[in-house]
């Protein structure tokens, strides 16, 4: 096996500096739009006083959910000693501090207040889940730093493994804070299930993953560094895993709501009559998000690359979709005041409320993206995050 | 090459900032008060020396005193003082004696530079958010006018919540009353 | 001492006023002014005292009265300066009370009653707020703390009466009472400054007797009294959250 080498990309290039711009830009114009959300008020946008939470909140549980799962890589490296990860740890670890960045900018700028940011730094009400996320996400970033520290600073190599164990239990405990935002709510039919949490952690290992091949594939393409396929085959039969056990999730969840009569209302609004909801459901979630990306990673087309980017890209759309029908088909359906009454009220009680999502929603969701990416691109060339090289010849343990 | 790089920026750097110096003191020039000294602040003749404090005192402590006050009254319900005389920590009352009228007899906004809080504050450069809810003018017919001082009044025989007002006011006012100022 | 004469004087004139019965709908008794009436309570605080949990506020409401519940709608609009939303949609415009109409189609039973925040006893929305914006006073009144409140709307999310709005657009000419503003959620809070006052939540007072206001805690009250006797029933009272607005006739 060939020497591992890490490389800052070069970025003194067209090509770097196209990329750059592009991905500021979408960050200026999701700044922008916030901005206009902020100044006019949320009127502008298509939430209410029914469905509260929009297509930002989508985004923004999408890259903190992903956040995590993309540590996934560097923490099957450092806790479960699988050698063949450690070249991509850095890369891991780094991706998953601009995800979280990205989310976290998405959610603070939503807030109706976001000038009283200094007010949620400073008063605490600890039986909140919201105060114990504010510490995790914060705790995050900082144990991930030190834990990419101590793998990019040679004196510091030894303490990667305690280093990776901190942040791999963090991000678990993180992840379930995720997941209990919604899991802890007992008024609304959709949430109230414990299951909720253990399902965010398999999302985001599945989410995070896709997200990871996509950066990995791409910057080593535009990059012209080698990529073999050993790397790509392990990491794509891992994702084939996660969008399985997902799956094996969301089967559990929608089968015990079936069998509880508090919860069935809504398993079958989401199933059979949610009208959007259900189409998300069967066609993007399960279908585009689920059994199309599965046939692709482990069919006949399970070698090649363009397929494999295909099929991350659509586990990523499948996996906006589920956030999309939880969020906001979870606020959609009616809460029951006077369970098995027909229920009328001026404050749309007892129907089904609409949701659109606004372009300004729609650009500030995807300026928290361009923010993660253009991160990315920033970090990999002002640091050493990607190795030169990840031929077989480097990167396979059993190469000669 | 790299000498004459240097000085130009040098020039350029120190231009500016004899500029900006400039631009910073005629900002003084244009809004001095009698002594020379701080923007002009619109007070109501009438109101006396103090109120609540001294205006020194006010001046510097009135974020600290509204904080406080605001906690006590919203979150612990306490909306008068021990001793009947002092007010409590509704902003209406501070509200309702700041107010400014303009020449046409109408109570001066919060977009007004004329606007006592934004008179200094505009000054200061402190942007305060208060307004963003609170209602920035007094509230009530045009009848109803700001006490001068509230060191006199005998807070024994008012009804609560109603400091300006005594039992006799309150029972000659309508029930609904509009402010025909604005 | 000054202090403890002069709140003497101060609570006298309050017992005095305080003993004025609150009766029902031809209501007896003096009035300071229109409009204004008080209720009898055995705790009586003085308003420079903190709240305490002696006193604990609650509604009942008697949805079999023949009442316009429209107009409790109304009063409680004027009374905090609300409906004056230009930009934002029907469904982004605030109501802290609202109408149900509720209709049984096997029986073919309706009715309608009113439903506001229920002030319950261990409320989700302050139990979710990450700043402590969404608070519980002592006496039972749950109100948002603007100054403290981030927009966050989880309080929204995790009310089970859907009682909480939030302010979408900016504001102004707001009433003197009730200070509300652009980016912070709000509710209903049970009038709390006319409560603190010794009046009753505007919503009562347009009832014409079909609300109920008062200590549940004491059980000589009206409330608790009609309670013992007549019983009464919460909302969604399987989520155990104990809300001091109790309904008959649901």
């Amino acid at each position: 096996m060939k020497k591992l080498r890490f490389l800052e990309v070069e970025g003194n290039t067209k090509g770097f500096y196209t990329f750059l711009g592009l991905f500021g830009l979408i960050s200026l114009v999701g700044i922008l739009a916030a901005y206009y959300m902020e100044h006019n008020g949320h009127w502008v946008t298509g939430m209410s006083n029914q469905v509260i939470w929009g297509t930002p909140h989508v985004f923004a549980i999408f890259l903190i959910v992903a956040a995590s799962g993309a540590l996934n890589v560097a923490s099957i490296s450092s806790v479960f000693a699988k050698t063949a990860y450690k070249p991509l740890a850095r890369l891991s670890g780094m991706l998953a501090l601009a995800l979280l960045s990205g989310g976290l900018v998405v959610l603070l700028l939503d807030l109706g207040r976001p000038d009283r940011l200094i007010v949620a730094m400073t008063e605490f009400n600890f039986v909140s889940i919201f105060t114990w996320n504010i510490f995790l996400y914060t705790g995050f970033m900082g144990i991930v730093g030190i834990y990419l520290w101590t793998m990019m600073d040679r004196p510091y190599n030894k303490l990667t493994k305690k280093a990776g164990m901190t942040a791999f239990i963090w991000r678990l405990v993180l992840t379930t804070g995720t997941g209990s935002i919604f899991g802890f709510l007992v008024a609304r039919e959709a949430y109230d299930s414990a299951v909720l949490a253990p399902m965010f952690i398999i999302m985001s290992f599945s989410f995070g993953l896709a997200f990871f091949m996509l950066v990995l594939m791409g910057s080593y393409k535009y990059t012209q560094r080698d990529l073999g396929d050993y790397i790509v085959n392990r990491l794509k039969n891992l994702l084939g895993v996660f969008v399985a056990a997902v799956f094996y999730f969301v089967l559990v969840y929608h089968t015990t709501n079936l069998y509880s009569a508090e919860h069935r209302d809504v398993t079958i609004f989401i199933l059979t009559n949610g009208g959007i909801y259900t189409f998300l459901f069967w066609v993007v979630q399960i279908g585009l998000g689920t059994a199309v990306p599965l046939f692709l990673l482990y069919g006949p087309t399970g070698k090649n690359r363009t397929m494999i980017g295909l099929a991350s890209l659509l586990i990523i759309l499948g996996g906006m979709a589920q956030l999309y029908i939880i969020i906001i088909g979870g606020q959609a359906y009616p809460m029951h005041l006077f369970p098995g009454m027909e229920v009328t009220s001026s404050f749309y009680d007892g129907v089904v409320a609409s949701y659109a999502p606004s372009l300004p929603e729609l650009l500030l969701g995807l300026g928290g993206v361009g923010v993660t990416l253009l991160l990315v691109t920033v970090a990999i060339a002002a640091l050493k995050f990607l190795p030169a090289s990840l031929a077989d010849e480097i990167a396979d343990p059993h190469s000669k | 090459m790299w000498l004459h790089l240097n000085f130009n920026s040098y020039f350029k750097s120190s231009c500016l900032t004899v500029a900006g110096l400039a631009l910073i003191a005629s900002f003084n020039m244009v809004n001095a008060s009698e002594n020379g000294l701080g923007p002009k602040i619109t007070i109501q003749e009438s109101s006396g020396e103090s109120c609540v404090l001294p205006s020194e005192q006010m001046r510097r402590e009135h974020p600290d005193l509204l904080k406080h006050d605001r906690i006590q009254t919203l979150r612990e319900g306490v909306r008068a003082k021990a001793d009947g005389s002092k007010l409590d920590g509704s902003l209406k009352q501070c509200v309702n004696c700041h107010a400014v009228k303009d020449d046409a007899d109408k109570y001066v906004r919060i977009d007004n530079d004329q606007h006592f809080c934004v008179s200094c504050h505009q000054y200061a450069a402190v942007s305060i958010d208060c307004f963003q809810c609170h209602r920035d003018i007094p509230e009530g017919s045009s009848n109803f006018h700001a006490l001068s001082s509230h060191k006199d009044v005998n807070y024994t025989n008012v009804v609560p919540g109603t400091y300006s007002l005594t039992i006799e006011d309150v029972a000659n006012i309508a029930p609904e009353v509009s402010s025909d100022d604005n | 001492m000054t202090i403890n004469s002069e709140k003497e004087t101060h609570s006298e004139m309050e017992s005095s006023r305080r003993n004025f019965i609150f009766g029902s709908v031809a209501a007896a008794g003096l009035t300071i002014a229109p409009g204004v009436m008080l209720y009898q309570t055995a705790n009586a605080r003085s308003l420079s005292e903190k709240t305490s949990s002696k006193v604990r506020w609650g509604m009942l409401v008697d949805t079999s009265k023949d009442v316009d519940w429209n107009k409790c709608v109304d009063a409680c609009n004027k009374e905090h300066g609300l409906a004056n939303e230009n930009h934002s949609r029907d469904d982004q415009k605030t109501q802290y009370i609202r109408v149900v109409d509720v209709k049984n189609k096997g029986t073919g039973y309706s009715m309608s009653l009113p439903v506001m925040c229920q002030h319950c006893e261990q409320p989700p929305c302050v139990d979710v707020c990450p700043t402590g914006a969404s608070m519980k006073r002592p006496d039972g009144i749950v109100l948002v703390d603007r100054h403290r409140c981030i927009g966050c709307r989880y309080c929204m999310m995790a009310c089970p009466y859907k009682a909480r709005s939030f302010v979408h657009e900016v504001l102004t000419d707001q009433t003197e009472n009730t200070p509300r503003g652009k980016g912070c959620v709000e509710s209903c809070n049970m009038c709390v400054n006319r409560v603190d006052n010794g009046q009753l939540p505007a919503c009562v007072e347009a009832s014409q007797g079909a609300i109920i206001f008062g200590d549940l805690n004491d059980p000589q009250s009206d409330i608790s009294q009609l309670l013992a006797k007549h019983g009464g029933k919460q909302i969604r009272a399987d989520l155990k959250l104990n809300p001091g607005v109790h309904y008959q006739g649901i």
